[in-house]
């Protein structure tokens, strides 16, 4: 029985929620003023920053940091480039991670532990000691450019999206596919057209997280992109920030972490909207 | 199901027409130009990135390469992230023929696989256009001229001239004189040194050179033995003794960079100890146009100090691999780079020292020209404190501590660092 | 779920692939390398010469590798206890039916959005700076005097705070598609049943989300063994005790640092080592603790 939240304002119930409120405000409050900070930083000068006159403007908007940092750095191409990267590692990481993690939760094989003992082994050697070596063999054998870049991107973000939809398989109900099996699905079937949309909010977080990796990533693209050309948004800040710090143009270095900033922003927004549908209990009851 | 896959087309779309512009922007092809070096194709790794004022530099040096000799430059722009895979890239082979790095790695991490430049630096006089300093140490430490200069850096005390002037300070030459400025330009109503704690080893090292030699701080950061040495002790004594006397600017030791940015911000602040790159930072951070001097570290005669002059000097330099193709050409590159006219635009353009002694440095690298020619034995970065990897992290937190006064006596300075070694 | 083998084979395949193109080869290699004296960590295996446990001895010898080490383990403890609390509290007041919920979530996830470079700067800058920074600010507002935030004693500290701050978000998503999971009957079978706020908490919520903390626990010891960016931060130029962490100390050993050129793969290599073993062991330890075989819905 859905009840639009604005019908009725009910202050006893609302009155429940007031402490709930207060730790909410208290906290965001602290989010707000910094990330007004950066905001208002991106739009003043090194002078300003440093000596905490951020909010003051007493040299008015800097609104030319922003097109300094657009044009100056290219950062159309490093837009392109991550985007590219970021989407095509999240679809296909998607497919490769969530079949195994179900299978992982539902089945029980000789090998099951230690797959998942090798998945979280993966993911806690420091990326160093991976990265080094694998480019130590792909220079030694001549393999370049943007699909390895890619192919390490998806291959990296592998373990941590199998272990993590782990969970989320595992406190699924068998009376899904054991009724899918009444009806006579084969249980391949079954997974891509009933579980795996079971774990829609999981999926879309875990997507969204996949998503901010790749883009913020810096040290693979680094080692693998070798050409200015592939490079992506993550290298490319670190390049902004270098030159502006010779430069002093601090300013700058906001915007440009700013630009950076709201194609993130954007994509969250547009994707929590999935968070919030959480199984509505539909499909199987009693 | 059916929003989401055309969300996720759409974004593919975008995807795919990003790659496509990103793909399509296709150089501009130059006219090849008849020359000595036609069909001579070098790879040149470079630290820096394209849109920082060295890189363009280099990047139009590499352009009139090209026009005059009719080679092929391919500039990949790695960062200062180079020193993390260059190592890797050489061992692999990779297809590089020049590349930019610290001359201290170069000297001692890569010699086994960069080109011995002797010979061709003789027959260019390579002598008559550099810093002896810098030649004679990597030939020390590679046993043959393994790089050539392209960004020296030289250390000391950096000053506003013009505190100095209104205060009426000379120049001070030793501790004692130095001391006596400090207390002058107190009594003027200035506060004499600013100092961010990133740099609090950097300036301690230089006290330890002028009381007992950076030889020996290495010794004893290696093994230990501080209590046992009168020097160490005396110089953490020096420095309690002139936070004491107030000669520390106002909440410093700071984090970076806010001490050092008060010199421009307040004007009260006169000095630093530091490298040469300080003056400009401050300068672009801060909006000031600080006029900017320097002088070396004063010195501690014997038996009291070492009586050691030495500065601090490093550089960042060009090296050519050892599997090269096209080591001369290669070579001839860097010629134009780090001479004359080049030379003088990537001084001018980044506010460095010029590699070439006989350009003309920008004002505000006044006097370190000179300063590098008198340079025989460069110190290095944190002159021997940085040694020991292994307690690295806990000398430099000892450090700052002590410049914050935690510590009461020399003594016990030393007693905490004897205190790593167990 | 016999006839099940080809479909476990298809399904496990790619993830099994990947584990052996990208994985297998560089952590046997870490692996190996760890008891061997390497200067490269390229290095063919033909420079390598064996050194037995000398790697582990030498960096538990370490006072930096140690102060490391202890930087780490307070950052896991502490850090693990606020964050995760605060995330987990978070997370079900914004489960709990309040209004806005969307915007709270979005204000309190952003942060962990914003490049660390950004954020560090603005915590260094504005929030901790003696001068004019927040907290001194509001300090000196009540009559006090500034306290030296970044200062040998409270370094440590003030970087730590900086990082919760930013991480509360991303755990608080993650509790929040837990709870979105479990269906609203069950809520609404225990408040006929007269169960009370608080009680359903307790009792539905917090034991249904085992698998998720199990994964938050984990996940938080992954990112506290890769702690890097902020420390790299807050010590520009080179490394300081008070906020050295592993990693830190992982990178100065195998690439050098900032005036001396001395590296030892070896060293690095035990040192990646010693961390994968501490996070199979606290996986294996919540796999033990957090037994949840039994609960589905």
């Amino acid at each position: 029985m859905k009840r639009s939240p604005y019908d009725r304002i009910n202050w006893k119930r609302e009155l429940h929620f007031l402490p709930g409120y207060i730790v909410l405000i208290a906290w965001i409050a602290f989010a707000a003023a910094f990330l007004l900070w950066i905001l208002a930083a991106s739009l003043s000068t090194s002078r300003e920053i440093f000596s905490g006159n951020v909010f003051a403007f007493k040299t008015g908007l800097h609104f030319e940091n922003y097109a300094k940092a657009w044009r100056q750095q290219n950062v159309s191409r490093f837009f392109g480039n991550s985007l590219l990267y970021a989407v095509v590692t999240c679809v296909v990481v998607i497919f490769i991670s969530a079949p195994a993690a179900y299978v992982l939760s539902r089945y029980k094989f000789f090998s099951n532990k230690m797959i998942r003992s090798s998945l979280i082994v993966a993911m806690s050697i420091p990326a160093v000691m991976i990265i080094m070596p694998l480019f130590s063999m792909t220079t030694r054998w001549g393999i370049k450019g943007r699909i390895l870049l890619i192919a390490l991107y998806i291959f990296s973000h592998v373990p941590y999206t199998t272990i993590y939809l782990l969970n989320f398989f595992a406190t699924l109900s068998r009376t899904y596919e054991e009724a899918a099996a009444i009806d006579g699905c084969p249980p391949g079937k079954t997974f891509w057209i009933i579980m795996l949309p079971l774990v829609q909010p999981a999926l879309v977080t875990v997507t969204i997280f996949n998503f901010l990796g790749v883009w913020n990533e810096f040290f693979m693209a680094l080692i693998f992109a070798n050409t200015e050309k592939m490079t992506p948004v993550g290298v490319g800040l670190l390049q902004i920030v270098n030159a502006m710090k010779y430069t002093g143009d601090y300013g700058g270095l906001f915007a440009a972490v700013i630009i950076v900033f709201l194609p993130t922003f954007v994509l969250y927004l547009f994707l929590s909207e999935r968070i919030i549908q959480g199984v509505t209990g539909g499909g199987i009851k009693g | 199901m059916n929003r989401k896959r055309l969300v996720v087309t759409v974004v593919l779309l975008m995807a795919a027409a990003c790659f496509a512009f990103a793909a399509g922007s296709s150089e501009t092809t130059t006219k090849k130009a008849e020359g000595v070096y036609s069909g001579v194709t070098l790879n040149f790794w470079s630290m820096w990135n394209s849109n920082e004022p060295q890189g363009q530099v280099v990047a139009a040096a590499a352009k009139a390469f090209e026009e005059k000799t009719g080679a092929k430059i391919n500039i990949e722009w790695k960062g200062r992230d180079i020193n993390k895979i260059i190592a890797t890239a050489l061992e692999a082979g990779e297809n590089i023929d020049v590349f930019e790095e610290d001359y201290r790695r170069i000297g001692n991490v890569y010699k086994n696989y960069v080109y011995d430049l002797t010979d061709m630096a003789k027959a260019a006089n390579y002598d008559a256009q550099s810093y002896a300093c810098f030649n004679e140490e990597i030939t020390k430490w590679a046993g043959f001229l393994a790089a050539i200069t392209e960004q020296p850096q030289v250390g000391g005390i950096f000053y506003n001239k013009e505190i100095f002037k209104n205060a009426g300070i000379t120049i001070p030459t030793t501790w004692d004189e130095f001391l006596a400025v400090n207390q002058k330009l107190v009594d003027k109503g200035y506060e004499p040194m600013a100092l961010d704690s990133a740099y609090a080893d950097f300036f301690f090292g230089y006290h330890l050179d002028r009381r007992i030699g950076q030889a020996v701080t290495t010794e004893l950061v290696k093994n230990g033995g501080w209590s046992k040495n009168a020097g160490a002790v005396a110089a953490a004594q020096d420095i309690i003794d002139y936070r004491k006397a107030g000669y520390l600017a106002a909440g410093a030791p700071d984090e970076f960079p806010s001490s050092q940015n008060k010199i421009g911000l307040t004007g009260k602040v006169a000095m630093i100890v530091c490298a040469n790159y300080v003056c400009s930072e401050v300068n672009n951070t801060t909006g000031a146009n600080i006029d900017w001097g320097m002088f070396n570290y004063p010195t501690i005669a014997a038996p009291a100090g070492s009586g050691s002059t030495n500065a601090y000097a490093g550089a960042n330099s060009l090296a050519i691999t050892k599997y090269s193709k096209n080591p001369q050409a290669a070579f001839d590159f860097l010629m134009l780079l780090t001479s004359g006219e080049y030379d003088q635009k990537m001084a001018n353009a980044a506010s460095q020292i010029p590699a070439d002694p006989r350009n003309v440095a920008p004002a505000i690298m006044n006097g370190t020209i000179e300063t590098l020619q008198a340079t025989s034995s460069p110190l290095s970065w944190s002159m021997g404190l940085n040694a020991n990897p292994d307690i690295k992290a806990n000398v430099k937190t000892n450090i700052i501590a002590l410049f914050e006064g935690k510590f009461a006596t020399g003594a016990d300075f030393a007693k905490a660092m004897d205190a790593l070694y167990k | 779920m016999r006839n099940d083998k080809k479909l476990i084979i298809g399904f496990l395949t790619p993830c099994i692939l990947t584990l052996f193109i990208m994985y297998l080869y560089p952590v046997a290699r870490t692996l190996v390398m760890s008891f061997f004296r390497i200067e490269s960590v390229t290095a063919a295996t033909s420079t390598w010469s064996f050194y037995g446990l000398g790697n582990y001895a030498k960096i538990f010898h370490s006072p930096s590798f140690k102060s490391a080490m202890w930087n780490m383990v307070r950052i896991w403890l502490v850090g693990g206890i606020l964050t995760l609390s605060l995330a987990l509290i978070f997370a079900m007041i914004l489960t709990s039916g309040i209004r806005f919920k969307k915007f709270f979530r979005a204000a309190i996830y952003m942060p962990n959005i914003i490049s660390a470079v950004a954020l560090a700067t603005m915590w260094i800058q504005y929030v901790f700076n003696q001068d004019y920074g927040m907290l001194n600010q509001m300090i000196r507002f009540f009559g006090g005097t500034g306290v030296k935030w970044l200062g040998t004693d409270l370094k440590f500290w003030a970087m730590l705070f900086s990082f919760i701050f930013g991480a509360v978000g991303y755990y608080m998503l993650i509790f929040i598609s837990g709870i979105e999971k479990i269906p609203a009957d069950i809520y609404e079978a225990a408040t006929i049943d007269g169960a009370s706020k608080v009680q359903q908490a307790m009792k539905i919520t917090m034991p249904l989300l085992k698998g998720v903390t199990k994964t938050n626990i984990t996940f938080w010891s992954i990112h506290t063994t890769t702690f890097f960016l902020w420390s790299m931060m807050f010590s520009p130029v080179d490394t300081e005790a008070a906020t050295i962490v592993p990693v830190v100390y992982l990178y100065n050993t195998v690439f050098g640092s900032k005036g001396n050129s001395q590296r030892d793969a070896g060293a690095g290599a035990a040192v990646g080592v010693v961390l994968a073993l501490i996070i199979v062991a606290i996986y294996f330890v919540m796999n033990r603790l957090f037994k949840d075989d039994d609960v589905e819905y």
